[in-house]
């Protein structure tokens, strides 16, 4: 097993200040091809991402934000195409999707740790005014931001746990016993 | 008293996006998160109008700026956040005294 992905795992926090140091286009790319292999429930690929760089829409966008901290220099939005629903007969309400937002986001902020970039998922959000801000077309439902950039100097520290807890307090082993 | 202007209209739409879209987010998002929403519009508020407001106020504003985040990361901590909170509304009473005519007449 390989400790590089295992330290990656274990170091990688939101962040939550963010520096005004740019994000290349080459390093956003790195991110969302490594996103193109995260798994997807029968292999769909139900998700569209929107990148956005321009200051301003994204000056806009935090204003509608109330979950985003970060004055991010690059936003990715995680948007479920509901076109690619109708092609399968998956219903909007299928958690698979909900997973591959999930399992697509963590690649993401992995990703862009393994690259030196800090992140933020970001769900507090209104959807509506998402929607007007980015000219969606109706079939993208914006389920979640990513922001990408780099660890300000001196950032605040992250949320403070609710109770400490290892991944034992989270596991249970084999059968629960008969009631 | 004191009659200052401190807001700009864009600042006051700025506000006013984080007030409706937080109205709206609460209503999917565990009820602890309430206070966290005002919490950030106080501080966002306090942000704007620090530069043009006078003596009487800025001090606590300028303690909301840097305070307000500590804050509201601490909410796990029952607490210390109603402690910390406890301070902020202390200390906007104050400032609602230096601003009225109550404190100007003693
Ligand atoms: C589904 C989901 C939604 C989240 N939404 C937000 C958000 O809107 N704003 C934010 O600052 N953090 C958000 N977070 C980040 C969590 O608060 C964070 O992962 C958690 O506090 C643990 O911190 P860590 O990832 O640094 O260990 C979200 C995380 C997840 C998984």
């Amino acid at each position: 097993m390989s400790d590089a992905v295992l330290n990656n795992i274990r170091s990688r926090r939101v962040v939550r200040e963010m520096s005004d140091a740019p994000v290349s286009r080459e390093q956003l790319e790195t991110i969302l091809e490594a996103a193109r292999w995260a798994p997807s429930g029968g292999n769909l690929r139900p998700i569209r991402y929107i990148v956005i760089e321009d200051a301003e829409t994204r000056r806009l966008i935090r204003l509608v934000a109330p979950g985003m901290f970060q004055h991010a220099p690059a936003l990715i939005l995680l948007c479920l195409n509901e076109e690619v629903m109708i092609e399968h007969s998956l219903p909007p309400s299928d958690r698979a999707l909900l997973i591959d937002i999930g399992t697509a986001a963590q690649t993401i902020m992995l990703a862009a740790h393994g690259i030196g970039l800090a992140s933020g998922p970001v769900t507090s959000y209104s959807k509506e005014a998402v929607r007007v801000i980015l000219n969606l077309p109706d079939s993208y439902s914006p389920e979640m931001f990513i922001c990408i950039g780099h660890k300000a100097e001196s950032t605040r520290r992250g949320m403070k746990a609710w109770k400490k807890i290892t991944w034992r307090d989270l596991t249970h082993w084999e059968r629960f016993p008969p009631p | 008293m004191n009659e200052n202007w401190v807001l700009k209209e864009d600042e006051a739409v700025e506000l006013l996006a984080l007030l409706i879209t937080s109205a709206r987010i609460q209503l999917d998002e565990p009820a602890h998160y309430g206070p966290l929403r005002l919490l950030t519009a106080s501080e966002r508020l306090s942000g704007m109008i620090l530069e043009r407001a006078s003596g009487k106020s800025r001090d606590f504003l300028q303690a909301n700026v840097e305070r307000i985040p500590e804050l509201h990361m601490r909410m796990s901590d029952v607490d210390a956040y109603a402690a910390g909170l406890d301070a902020l509304c202390r200390e906007v009473a104050e400032c609602l005294l230096r601003h009225s005519s109550l404190e100007e007449k003693t």
